[in-house]
């Protein structure tokens, strides 16, 4: 059975890092179901990849 | 890169119990952060660790980082004497946790995790709650602005609630 979820005391060095979350891009991805959001972290890696080869390819 | 989907159904395909925890687990809830593993607690009985073993053997695991030839046997003994396994398989790296900080085992976390179907196939994942407890308790500073997208995640799924 699930428990219910204990509240988080609100931790204020948290709370500061908070100001700066890109609120934005949760509310797109909770539009989302899961696999989409899955197939979206897809995408972002294979952007990272190829921005890390194109740096490697730089360097050489 | 790591092949989420085919780690997930490879290890619900081959009846492995286990609950995704971790950036994974993040995203799954949301999260916009990028992550490039699958974590996952898995559930230490011999049954368990014997299915785990059979789903993962085709995908070559191998001991993350550790130096080519370090001898290292996949096997359910190398997985009953050891605990947390960091991998790198064919189908991407995923990290097998018999427990977690401030979460214990898969007995203790299956009442804080939720079946998603996914791909074609159900699979356990850790509620976003605990997700942010774990996270909080193992204090490291490296965590702190997941933990501050996680905890604002929380805040918009209960606005979306109308809590």
């Amino acid at each position: 059975m699930r428990r219910a979820p204990e509240p988080l005391e609100p931790d204020p060095v948290i709370e500061a890092y908070k100001r700066d979350v890109d609120r934005t891009l949760l509310r797109e991805n909770l539009k989302r179901s899961v696999e989409e959001r899955i197939e979206a972290l897809v995408r972002a890696l294979d952007m990272v990849q190829e921005f890390r080869r194109a740096g490697q390819r730089l360097r050489r | 890169m790591t092949d989420f989907k085919t780690v997930v159904r490879t290890l619900a395909d081959g009846g492995v119990e286990f609950i995704v925890v971790g950036g994974f687990a993040a995203v799954v809830h949301g999260s916009a952060r990028v992550t490039f593993d699958v974590d996952v607690v898995y559930r230490r009985s011999t049954e368990n660790i014997a299915r785990l073993v059979l789903a993962l053997t085709p995908y070559h695991p191998y001991l993350r980082g550790a130096p080519p030839g370090l001898p290292f046997r996949w096997d359910a003994a190398t997985v009953q004497h050891g605990l947390n396994f960091t991998l790198k398989t064919d189908i991407g790296d995923i990290d097998l946790l018999g427990e977690i900080t401030a979460g214990g085992a898969y007995e203790n976390l299956l009442a804080d995790s939720s079946v998603i179907h996914v791909y074609g196939v159900d699979c356990r994942c850790l509620d976003l709650e605990t997700l942010i407890s774990v996270k909080r308790a193992t204090g490291r500073p490296k965590d702190l602005e997941a933990i501050a997208e996680l905890e604002a995640l929380l805040e918009e799924h209960r606005r979306l609630e109308g809590r």
